[in-house]
């Protein structure tokens, strides 16, 4: 049994007149993302009266609620005992997934300029990458996109300067201590330094996508 | 009842919607919806229709019923509709039968309209929803926009759960607005001259976002902040790096990384959802409680 750290002391802020964001911190940071992932995980298990659906994000959770229902000073007070009772609540079981991927050759354009930029060789760079296992922070921004981290301060890099028109489906993207997984095609600004056949997004499947924030990911190499 | 209709001439960014694909925002997903919500359960009153609508755009759309027999309901912005050349009122409710012709042509003002059927369209719904979203290629016809020669099929709809919503008002005014999560980063005066400012709707619109043409530059000496991306709704009023605002409409990406500085209220979407390029606009903020009674149909 995994006892949560004492949880961050969240904002909550109203988004338009039928939402709220509960955020935890400005930065991504290891904690607040684990404080989002454990209010989501303790409102699907016991919804607030009113709130019509969850989105967790990196480091907070969306609440939309339906204004004729209930108000967002009673949905933020529910909120405050909850966040009590999270303070000594279990870690929520997660999976862990080995995902085959291929880094640089065509899938992975920026390998040699995100190694070269961070005084590596590019099989060193996807050694340290795949190191350790990444955490699946957050699913957004588009369907399916996951956002893995963090990694360690030494593979911190700033996107690139320039974006990207399209990638394709499976691209591997590295940025900003995260590595992301496109599960659509899409412009980017991230570095594209892989791709993978694992395709999390399957409009016939419900729900439509496999990794689930919480979960675990290990890359294993594919030559 | 069941009918089969044609489409003889289809606008751009003509799509299938329904009341939208909600719950999926965790895995990506905006809702989708029509753009006008109001409007599309006006159309829904007049056809005595729970499911699926044709949300057409600003040129309209001809077609020609080649089967069967249904009710049709049209609401939305102003157009002119004929059928079989005979001129209908806006909105309107009518019967259709095998061999009639509907011609909606561009009318007096909104950008879009809606079409619906005392039928469901026979398609599969996609994660719970029959909602086109064409930048996630997703529900409707393959996840496309409508075109011309598209074969629509309407079976009988048994389980036709109508239910007849208030229909509401447009008002005249500024489009209100709450502070977005953002706000406070916007100096001062910048939020002042946010609320005194006309903008003008840009031809840059779509299902995803309009922007705004910000011809004071209120926001031309914006700065750029790193942000961590955050979950976004509809109506949000994001200020991009070059400074200009765009609003995020039904087709939205589920998180964003630019600044917000405030976000329409529910009541006043629809109405700025149907301006149209060159108009102007003007935004003044609102408590959420104020918000609420407006939904509420209170003062």
């Amino acid at each position: 049994m995994i006892a949560w750290p004492k949880l961050p002391t969240p904002t909550v802020l109203p988004i338009g007149d039928a939402a709220l964001l509960v955020r935890f911190a400005t930065v991504v940071d290891e904690q607040a993302n684990a404080a989002a992932i454990a209010l989501t995980t303790e409102l699907d298990a016991d919804p607030l009266p009113g709130v019509v659906e969850l989105a967790p994000n990196l480091v907070s959770v969306l609440l939309r609620y339906d204004p004729l229902r209930t108000d967002p000073a009673r949905v933020a007070g529910e909120l405050r005992l909850r966040m009590i009772r999270l303070g000594g609540a279990e870690a929520a079981p997660s999976t862990d997934w080995v995902i085959p991927a291929t880094f640089g050759g065509e899938g992975g354009p920026d390998l040699q300029e995100v190694a070269d930029s961070l005084g590596m060789t590019p099989s060193d760079f996807a050694a340290a990458h795949n190191a350790s296992d990444l955490k699946v922070l957050a699913t957004g921004f588009a369907p399916g996109f996951v956002y893995l981290g963090l990694h360690s301060q030494h593979l911190y890099l700033p996107r690139r300067s320039s974006v990207r028109a399209k990638v394709s489906a499976g691209s591997l993207l590295f940025a900003a201590g995260q590595t992301a997984i496109a599960a659509t095609e899409m412009p980017t600004g991230w570095h594209v330094i892989g791709w993978t056949e694992f395709s999390n997004f399957d409009a016939r499947s419900d729900p439509p996508t496999r990794l689930g924030a919480g979960d675990r990911v290990r890359f294993e190499v594919v030559p | 009842m069941r009918a089969r209709i044609r489409l003889q001439r289809v606008a751009p960014l003509t799509t299938i919607q329904d009341v939208g694909r909600f719950g999926m925002l965790r895995h990506g997903l905006s809702a989708s919806g029509p753009m006008d919500r109001g409007a599309f359960d006006l159309a829904g009153k007049l056809a005595k229709a729970s499911g699926a609508g044709i949300e057409f755009t600003l040129a309209g759309l001809d077609l020609v019923v080649e089967s069967g027999k249904c009710r049709i309901g049209l609401a939305g912005g102003i157009f002119n509709a004929k059928l079989n050349g005979s001129k209908l009122a806006w909105p309107a409710a009518a019967a259709v039968s095998a061999g009639d012709v509907l011609s909606i042509t561009p009318g007096a003002s909104g950008n879009y309209g809606y079409l619906r059927f005392n039928s469901e369209f026979g398609l599969e719904p996609v994660l719970g929803s029959r909602a086109t979203s064409t930048r996630v290629r997703l529900g409707g016809l393959d996840g496309r926009g409508l075109e011309a020669g598209d074969l629509i099929e309407l079976t009988a709809n048994d389980q036709n759960h109508y239910v007849d919503h208030p229909v509401p008002r447009y008002e005249e005014g500024p489009i209100r607005f709450i502070w977005g999560i953002h706000a406070h980063a916007f100096p001062a005066e910048v939020r002042d001259r946010f609320c005194s400012a006309a903008f003008a709707i840009s031809r840059r619109l779509d299902r995803m976002g309009v922007r705004l043409e910000d011809e004071a530059g209120v926001f031309a000496s914006t700065t750029s902040l790193s942000l961590v991306s955050d979950a976004v709704v509809p109506g949000d009023i994001q200020i991009l790096g070059d400074g200009s605002p765009i609003v995020l409409m039904r087709d939205h990406q589920p998180t964003g990384g630019y600044p917000r500085i405030a976000s329409m209220i529910t009541a006043d979407l629809d109405r700025f959802a149907q301006m149209r390029p060159g108009q102007a606009v003007a935004f003044a903020p609102v408590s959420v409680e104020h918000a609420h009674r407006l939904l509420r149909g209170q003062k």
